[in-house]
């Protein structure tokens, strides 16, 4: 299992009811492979920043999943034919969010060890670099 | 020391270390389209002054942003 990004753009012709109707199907497909879609975002219409099959524009759909690989297989089959779908992209989440993880701990260590050392030394109650390290 | 230098060249700073930007999303076209010049080109790092590690990360979010057209390959 694993976490996946979905986006794929729809036509710019198609109804809402459409679109809705893409997304449904492959929510199914997701749950139907013991995946589960954790976000479905509706991005709007957007401006392409070139020509995909003649079109200038498209609505721009993100589909969050945790499933294992056969499932955005089957997905990404599923959305090269259907019609209505002129690009979609795949992109795997879990281990960018690994390192940032890493990255926030890190982080968090560092201002932790540094605020106690201002406690030890100066022990003022202003807001020192340490909470402010941890609000970003 | 012979020639001297007439002006004094700033040093450039990555802009994601300074600003602990860690997240370098492919969907953040606001930030990714400042590293993508007119010609829609990656800028390279001797000009941006971003240091390598977080220069693949931007090249590889830039890529991915261009494969579902929400930046240009090229402009003509």
């Amino acid at each position: 299992m694993a976490n996946y990004e979905i986006m794929f753009i729809v036509n710019p012709n198609a109804t809402d009811e459409e679109i809705d109707k893409i997304n449904s199907q492959i929510e199914g497909v997701v749950t139907a492979g013991g995946g589960k879609a954790n976000k479905i975002e509706k991005l709007g219409k957007k401006r392409l920043a070139y020509l995909v099959d003649k079109f200038r524009d498209g609505h721009y759909v993100l589909f969050t999943i945790e499933a294992g690989g056969a499932v955005v297989h089957e997905i990404e089959r599923r959305l090269r034919v259907m019609d209505p779908v002129i690009k979609y992209l795949t992109v795997r989440m879990d281990e960018d969010m690994k390192r940032l993880d890493k990255i926030h701990a890190h982080r968090q260590k560092r201002a932790a060890r540094r605020g106690r050392a201002r406690a030890a030394g100066g022990g003022g109650s202003a807001p020192g670099p340490a909470e402010q390290l941890a609000e970003e | 020391m012979a020639i001297q230098k007439q002006y004094y060249r700033r040093k450039k700073v990555c802009k994601f270390c300074v600003e602990r930007i860690d997240a370098i999303n492919y969907k953040d076209v606001k930030l990714l389209s400042q590293f993508v010049p007119e010609r829609a080109k990656i800028m390279p790092r001797r000009l941006s002054g971003v240091c390598t590690p977080h220069q693949r990360i931007l090249s590889d979010a830039i890529k991915k942003a261009r494969s579902i057209a929400l930046l240009p390959f090229a402009t003509d």
